[in-house]
């Protein structure tokens, strides 16, 4: 019943984007459109199969998620334990909460011009921006999570004879898990998207690379495969890994009714 | 089990808005005998919450002293059980993992401790429930999980605020019935806070009256044990008691 139930909302989560593709297939060559302008159907596919042949798209996918990767895992070593001990203390997180709000809200893109005077062009600059857009988010969300555990629930584990450490890997840190995986949910999308502007700019490798090089020599085919590749892989990312990991925190805990 | 001694508890708020310091406890002395069931009635914000909450040592005293076993407390610690009115269980955790809890801090090996924790499951009839979390039990049954996460961690003294407050009418005397049952079996010192008369008598041997941050009266309850409410609804010297609390609780 229930992988039944989610055949078929995946293939209702499909089915537009193969009317999209239909009527792309049939429109594009039926009103002739400048392949200069937006490429047929048929030739990103070809454009795709020659990419992975000649193995260029891998190396862009592998240089693109190799930066993602070591940007949010430096984030979250830095982030969880800031977040945690910001939480702790009421007085701290009063006064630290706008601050993170605000870098909150410049996540990503907003880093790429500082960055690169900072870093240069490459892998330092790009994985700079990725570290910034998980940072701040996960760190607030952290600090967020940690506060919304009722008091009586530390005190109970307090009284029960938990010491600081086992307060910490005990109560704080999966107290706040729910919020810390919102957190890395809503930081890696800024992130992802602050990765592509971010290749567009400062690096010579990277999918973001590819569509900017892709633009000069009016290769549309390259740039439209370019953005499907980065909307599959972040969709992919999301609701295989990201998604489930959030339904099973907040949902198997009852966290949301709680809060 | 130890006995808890209070002596010239006093606590003084400061109101932060106000700007002005507001006495809610007046120098209460009280003493609870090793194996005993005492129970506080009084009005709200007549202070009970805060009498309980610097015992457990979640709040600094103003004054006074706060003994178990003859040595002063000082902050939060296992020779003291609470169990909380808001359950305050730990959502992320099976019920039986809440249970073995206090066992686990005190470093009890997982066998062991889960073998403790479902022998205190057994007796507050929660065997099924072992696996489930929190959020999964009615209220009336993860209240039972509070009462026993406090008790297998063998706490000095027992600290209830309210535990049955918040749950329907006929759970809380099921809740009452049991822990008066539990209590015989394993006989821990236990300072029950309520504002409901009823549940003082039925359950307590002691009942203190407490009124605008002072002790009013202290009243043995010499009813027979094991105690049930079909025993007692019509019992004349459970309502000549209750009603005696009563009258003191409304002239508080
Ligand atoms: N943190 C606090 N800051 C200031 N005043 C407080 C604080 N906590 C309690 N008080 C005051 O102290 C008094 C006693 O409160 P307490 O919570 O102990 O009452 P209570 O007897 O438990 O009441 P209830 O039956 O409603 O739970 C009240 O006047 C209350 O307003
Ligand atoms: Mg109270």
């Amino acid at each position: 019943m229930r992988s039944r139930q989610r055949f078929l909302s995946g293939l209702l989560f499909l089915l537009p984007f193969a009317v999209l593709l239909v009527l792309w297939a049939v429109l594009v060559p039926w009103f002739d459109v400048n392949p200069r302008l937006f490429p047929r159907l048929s030739a990103v596919a070809e454009a795709g199969v020659e990419s992975v042949r000649d193995g260029t798209l891998v190396g862009h996918i592998g240089a693109s998620l190799l930066r993602v990767l070591v940007g949010t895992v430096l984030a979250l070593v830095v982030a969880v334990p800031l977040g945690i001990a910001m939480g702790v203390s009421p007085v701290v997180s009063i006064f630290l909460t706008p601050l993170f709000r605000f870098f909150s809200v410049l996540a990503g893109i907003a880093w790429i011009p500082i960055a690169t005077l900072w870093f240069g062009y490459g892998f330092g600059a790009i994985t700079f921006v990725i570290f910034n857009a998980v940072f701040f988010i996960v760190t607030y969300n952290t600090l967020l999570g940690v506060s919304t555990i009722p008091p009586a629930v530390r005190n109970a584990a307090a009284s029960l004879g938990a010491g600081r450490w086992a307060m910490l890997t005990e109560v704080l840190l999966p107290g706040a898990l729910p919020n810390i995986v919102t957190g890395i949910r809503t930081g890696l999308g800024f992130a992802w998207r602050g990765l592509i502007a971010a290749e567009m700019i400062a690096t010579n490798v990277g999918l973001g690379y590819m569509l900017f090089v892709a633009r000069d020599f009016y290769r549309t085919e390259v740039i439209v495969l370019g953005m499907i590749v980065i909307g599959v892989l972040w969709l992919l990312l999301d609701r295989l890994l990201l998604a489930p990991l959030e339904r099973a925190t907040i949902e198997r805990w009852g966290m949301v009714q709680r809060a | 089990m130890k006995s808890l001694t209070i002596r010239n508890l006093s606590k003084t708020y400061f109101d932060l808005y106000a700007g002005t310091n507001h006495t809610a406890i007046h120098d209460v002395s009280l003493e609870v005998a090793e194996g005993d069931f005492v129970a506080v009635v009084g009005p709200s914000g007549c202070g009970k919450s805060t009498i309980l909450n610097m015992i457990a040592g979640f709040i600094p005293l103003s004054g006074g002293e706060i003994l178990v076993g003859g040595r002063p407390v000082k902050g939060p610690g296992p020779d003291r059980g609470v169990v909380f009115q808001s359950f305050a269980l730990f959502p992320w955790k099976t019920v039986l993992e809440n249970v073995a809890f206090g066992p686990k801090m005190r470093g009890v090996g997982k066998a062991e401790r889960e073998a403790i924790a479902r022998e205190y499951l057994a007796l507050a009839k929660l065997t099924e429930a072992a696996n489930r979390y929190p959020n999964e039990l009615s209220g009336g049954m993860q209240q039972r999980v509070g009462v026993v996460r406090a008790l297998a961690n063998n706490p000095d003294v027992l600290l209830m605020d309210e535990p049955f407050a918040s749950v329907d009418a006929q759970t809380r005397m099921t809740l009452q019935e049991e822990l008066t049952r539990i209590w015989q079996e394993k006989r821990p010192t236990v300072l029950f806070i309520t504002h409901d008369v009823g549940e003082a008598v039925f359950l307590a041997n002691r009942v203190v009256v407490l009124s605008k941050g002072r002790v009013l009266d202290d009243i043995g309850i010499d009813l027979p044990r094991p105690r049930s409410w079909d025993a007692l609804n019509e019992d004349a010297d459970f309502k000549a008691l209750s009603n005696r609390v009563l009258q003191l609780v409304r002239s508080a």
